[in-house]
């Protein structure tokens, strides 16, 4: 919107407490509101349309407390005095597979993340939809990457041992007149936008794919390039190989404050000491604003989108194949910016449905909330009459990081030069992540070259990393060779997802170990089915009390703070 | 082990043992296979006394009375593994092929019949709808008691029980009495589900406060539980808005019902029944899938273990009495003031005699009859003074005089006064 | 008239109960044990209490007891603290007592289960006791430095 439409508009609708100017290829939001929508309605409003300008949001808003950045309670100095190459911030997908790129390199590198585990952002709590890319039109860097990022999936994964499933995706359309519109946008996507494998499918090809599908539905779009993996596995196993290369990943570790002199970070402070890096990435996911700003090159700003998705039982598994929604004109509004979501198959067999979309503006509040499944499920009724809610297992939510360009900032820092940003990363951010993390390593070995590194190759690179074996989808034989050769492999633990003691053994003795209940189930599932860890949790805290030798009080659900139980009942004499 | 078995039992509780025990006595091969690394199953943390009034005539403790059936079950010749776990069964030659996973490796048994005695599982937390955080701190009840009573640890100092099923019953008493403040016991029925006893000795005892008529609707920290929030229900058990209260706690004990485990049934197409969620079985206890048995928690859920061992012994004799033969059916068919008849079906080819029925009012009902009848002619009557949802009723008749036929449904109605 | 719920056995029976100069007269009991129940709750209730012990053997870290007969309602709490002194350092059987005659009330606490008699730890002499109980009560270092330690 040009500049003079902007002020008439924002002068209309929020009574000269809200204005901006235009500076530096920044347009900064300025003024107060007390409401949060309004805020962001206003930014969005503010979009130049020019791919360099970007909305700063310096609105202050003054409805409701907004929280700080949550911290470790863990203070040492384990870190400090470090002087790394590479400082990555933020261990979700974007960090994680930028640190496995840079270990082809012999290379210094730091990645810290501020929670006791990888992944627990956006990168962790999303649907795991790898995406084909036929929702965007060309120019954007999320339809630039994503078509990169989609090809390099099926070798990502298998060099990282990940489950991946190239499922397909199926877009149904209930209304047989919007088929030839349909048919020419397709068309489009194939020879414009470069999505060559989208095509429209008749009903009777869609239901032999998919035969639980509602009836109502006349015709689809399918797009077999789409597929669904594990996200918070590929994200761990990432950092694995990581740090299996080279890699220092140091957890429980926020960056606090930053020194910078003359356009360069200096040094950045931790709760862990202070480091002195030659450059820094920022993956800060929805902190990516807030680490430029401690670099002094703060030129975006992040509003925070809420989405809320739900598990349901592997049972439930056999209604849906691929990933499918359903565009049912009229029916359903609200959805908002979301990549479609819907319904899809897992790679471990349950049903995701999801996700919703909310603005918000705490950045770590990952509540669920009923209206999120009601709004969810309403949308997604329409694509097969056999989805229930009973069938759900659980649900979870996770906080998006758009800028208000809706698109990804990956670029070199405008006022601060040894920092490279990869932000605003949000759908489809974990499919594109791979082609990323490639042009990223070629833009940080470029300035590492201005300071005067030049790195070699990493002779001893392993691309592939070694996965806990997951013996339930072995045949007989394979698991009976396991079992003689680590009994452990026998011992079933978890029966909802049928894993072993010796499973559970290996995610503690992983190159990431994070001897956590919750970091277990993260790498073995131990405790994702039907009965939540119901049955499993007492034996999996043994375990892990046994491994690290320590009473079983001091194991924990997931942080220093997240107790379990409290000690013993009895002091006995 | 041997390959091949006149009966494989899946479950080594009260259900499974009492079934091993009775198969044994009738001269046939038996095994037992058991998850866990001893028996018992879930009788092992139910440290609390009253089991076994009715089968040893004696106030028990769990483990007291899975003892006595390991105790018999040392002097027979059935063939017990633990730490074993039924990865996979197929019906082949008309014979069971079990594949069974142990620090042994993987070993494939086969038997002519099975007895599923698996017992049940505990709803969580999301499928009652609670929102907000995922702290540490929120346990089912079952879990808490493995953890007050077999590890020894104490889950929480100061909590809320939603759900005043038994077990939440008696956490709250085992929680008390190991020094944990129980702030009170949340139930969204208006009436409550534990048996009356139990709310007696568990909670008046105690002076713990029992609120009906509402729930917890969300959970609040990030790390462990600071809080919950209570909200009242309407007649439909659906949160009233504007009645949300705070309380401060760092625990949340859920007791919100328990689901018979019958994944495995259901991959051998066994057919249950949406009421009671365990298999549709016939006099017998035997499932849709002849030669397939059920007894216990996972035919449907009981409240006294007596009954449990009870229907282990009827799925026993059933096991062991079995040929290949098709049946002839007559069929439950109660009405909307029960809310589940077990078993849902009697085999005219077979012995129906002493047809021992379990089944529970749907309400609260006051001097209220129960009428079996069929071809319009009434086969047997029994008159209530009361009956209550959380009180299984057991009945044993003769439908040896009602001249059933093929296909014929059996009615069974009960009429009385709703408190 | 005071109104009971008879908490012998699961029938829950809801009792009448007049007290006059003949005695305790009850109704509404299905059998003789409710008019012996309703009788102690009038003068001198009683109940069981039903605990676990702590042993010294890791594998069975507690072991489930009960009182070999009621004790009245008021001493449940201070049975509690003598249950809650004891550590078991000899395999004990189940009907075995854990505590004689405790608090000189004529009963017994004894052991519900043989589990001990079956666990698979060596026996343990008063010395390894205090050393698996330091290290089952020792504050460990914390969890983030453990992992960096096994890392």
């Amino acid at each position: 919107m040009n500049e003079r439409i902007l002020r008439k508009k924002l002068r209309s609708l929020y009574g000269g407490k809200i204005d901006f100017t235009d500076k530096n290829r920044m347009r900064v939001m300025t003024g107060e509101w007390n409401d949060w929508d309004g805020i962001v309605k206003a930014c969005q409003l503010a979009v130049t349309g020019k791919k360099d300008i970007h909305v700063v949001n310096n609105i202050k808003f003054t409805g409701a407390p907004v929280p700080k950045m949550r911290v470790p309670s863990l203070r040492d100095s384990a870190l400090d005095g470090k002087k790394p190459d590479v400082l990555i911030i933020g261990g979700g997908i974007s960090g994680v597979s930028i640190a496995r790129e840079l270990s082809k390199w012999k290379l210094d590198v730091l990645l810290v993340e501020k929670e006791y585990d990888l992944a627990l952002g956006a990168s962790g709590r999303n649907d795991g939809e790898v995406h084909p890319g036929v929702d965007l039109s060309k120019g954007s860097l999320k339809q630039h990457y994503v078509l990169l990022g989609n090809k390099m999936y099926g070798d990502v994964c298998r060099d990282l041992g990940v489950p991946f499933s190239r499922c397909g995706q199926y877009v149904g359309f209930d209304r047989k007149e919007l088929k030839p519109f349909v048919e020419a946008y397709a068309a489009k996507r194939r020879l414009v936008d470069g999505v060559t494998d989208t095509r429209v499918v008749s009903k009777e090809e869609l239901f032999s794919a998919e035969p639980e599908l509602s009836k109502d539905i006349e015709f689809a779009l399918y797009n077999p390039s789409a597929g669904c993996v594990c996200p918070y596995s590929l994200t761990i196993a990432y950092a694995e190989n990581a740090v299996s290369n080279g890699v220092t990943l140091s957890l429980s570790t926020a960056v606090l404050s930053m020194e910078v002199k003359n356009g360069e970070i200096v040094s950045v402070t931790t709760n862990r000491g202070t480091v002195y890096p030659k450059i820094v990435i920022n993956a800060a996911g929805v902190f990516a604003d807030d680490v430029a700003e401690m670099a002094g090159d703060r030129f975006f700003s992040i509003h925070p989108r809420r989405g809320t998705n739900s598990i349901l039982d592997t049972k439930a598994g056999a209604f849906v194949r691929s990933v499918v929604t359903v565009k049912s004109l009229g029916k359903v509004h609200g959805a908002g910016h979301t990549k479609g979501g819907g319904i899809l198959h897992t790679v471990h067999h349950n049903l995701l449905v999801g996700p919703d979309a909310v603005e918000t503006f705490e950045k770590e509040n990952h509540a669920t909330n009923p209206e999120s499944i009601s709004t969810v499920f309403a949308k997604q009724q329409g694509a097969t009459e056999k989805l229930r809610r009973s069938d759900i297992i659980t649900y979870f939510t996770g906080v998006r990081a758009p800028s208000f360009e809706e698109d990804f900032i990956i670029e070199r820092g405008r006022e601060t030069h040894n920092l490279i940003h990869c932000a605003a990363i949000q759908s489809p951010g974990l499919t594109t992540a791979p082609a990323v993390a490639l042009d990223i390593e070629k833009m940080a070995l470029q300035l590492l070259r201005c300071y005067g590194i030049k790195p070699k190759r990493n002779d001893s690179f392993n691309p592939h990393r070694d996965a806990i074996p997951h013996l339930r989808d072995m045949n007989a034989r394979e698991r009976a060779e396991l079992i003689r050769k680590n009994p452990d492999y026998g011992e079933i633990v978890c029966r909802c997802e049928e894993i072993s003691r010796g499973e559970i053994l290996d995610a503690l003795r992983s190159p990431v170990c994070v001897p956590t209940v919750d970091g277990v189930k993260k790498r073995v599932r131990a405790g994702m089915g039907r009965c939540q860890g119901g049955f499993c949790s007492p034996v999996v805290m043994k375990i892990i009390a046994e491994y690290l030798g320590v009473p079983l009080s001091e194991v924990r659900k997931g942080s220093e703070e997240a107790v379990i139980v409290f000690g013993e009942t009895k002091e006995g004499k | 082990m041997q390959t091949l078995y006149d009966v494989v039992i899946i479950g080594a509780g009260p259900a499974g043992l009492a079934a091993a025990v009775r198969c044994d006595e009738k001269g046939k091969s038996v095994l037992l296979v058991e998850r866990e690394a001893r028996l018992g199953g879930i009788l092992k943390q139910c440290i609390h006394d009253g089991f076994g009034l009715i089968r040893f005539s004696e106030k028990l403790s769990g483990p007291e009375y899975a003892e006595r059936y390991m105790d018999m079950l040392k002097k027979t010749k059935v063939d017990v593994t633990t730490l074993t776990f039924v990865t996979d069964i197929e019906k082949k030659d008309g014979l069971f092929e079990l594949t069974l996973v142990s620090r042994s490796g993987v070993t494939a048994v086969k038997s002519k019949t099975l007895i599923l005695a698996t017992g049940c599982r505990e709803r969580t937390a999301k499928q009652v709808n609670i929102h907000g955080t995922r702290p540490a701190g929120v346990f089912t009840a079952g879990t808490a008691q493995n953890l007050t009573n077999l590890l020894g640890q104490l889950p929480t100092k100061k909590c809320v029980i939603l759900g005043s099923g038994d077990i939440g019953l008696i956490m709250a008493r085992r929680l008390t009495l190991e020094g944990a403040k129980v702030l009170g016991v949340y139930e969204a029925k208006s009436t409550p589900s534990g048996l009356t006893r139990n709310i007696h000795q568990c909670l008046h005892d105690y002076d713990i406060p029992l609120y009906l008529s509402h729930t917890v609707t969300r959970v609040f920290g990030d790390d462990r539980l600071t809080g919950v929030q209570i909200s009242e229900v309407d007649e439909k058990m659906q949160p009233i808005a504007g009645t949300e209260s705070f309380v401060e706690c760092d625990g949340l004990i859920l007791s919100v019902g328990l689901i018979p485990e019958n994944e495995l049934a259901e991959r051998l197409g066994v057919q249950l029944d949406p009421k009671t969620k365990g298999p549709v079985c016939d006099q017998n206890l035997m499932t849709s899938v002849p030669g397939i048995f059920s007894c216990g928690n996972a035919l449907h859920v009981n409240d006294l273990v007596d009954y449990v061992s009870e229907s282990a012994v009827t799925a026993a004799d059933g096991a062991c009495g079995f040929e290949n033969a098709d049946g002839e059916f007559s069929f439950i068919e109660p009405d909307g003031n029960i809310a589940y008849i077990v078993p849902q079906k009697i085999d005219l080819t077979k012995s129906k005699s002493e047809v021992c029925f379990y089944f529970r009012s749907r309400d609260v009902l006051d001097k209220c009859t129960l009428t079996f009848s069929a071809n319009g002619k009434t086969v047997k009557e029994k008159k209530y003074p009361f009956l209550r949802p959380p009180e299984m009723e057991r009945l044993v008749l003769s439908l040896d005089g009602a001249g059933l036929k093929k296909g014929d449904k059996i009615k069974v109605t009960l009429e009385g006064g709703k408190k | 008239m005071k109104k009971l719920v008879c908490i012998v056995c699961p029938n829950s029976c809801e009792l009448e109960i007049t007290a006059d100069e003949n005695g305790i007269s009850v109704s509404g009991n299905k059998c003789k044990r409710g008019v012996q129940f309703a009788t102690d709750e009038m003068t001198a209730p009683k109940r069981t209490i039903s605990s676990v012990v702590r042993t010294a053997f890791p594998s069975v870290p507690v072991l489930p007891v009960r009182v070999s007969a009621e004790i009245p309602k008021e001493r449940i709490f201070d049975v509690m603290q003598e249950i809650n002194h004891v550590t078991l350092r000899k395999r004990v059987r189940r009907g075995e007592a854990v505590i004689e005659n405790v608090l000189s009330l004529g009963v017994d606490v004894i052991a519900t289960s043989d589990v001990l008699t079956t666990a698979e730890d060596p026996e343990p002499s008063e010395k390894e006791t205090e050393k698996n109980r330091a290290k089952r009560t020792k504050k460990a270092k914390t969890t983030a430095k453990k992992t960096e330690k096994k890392a």
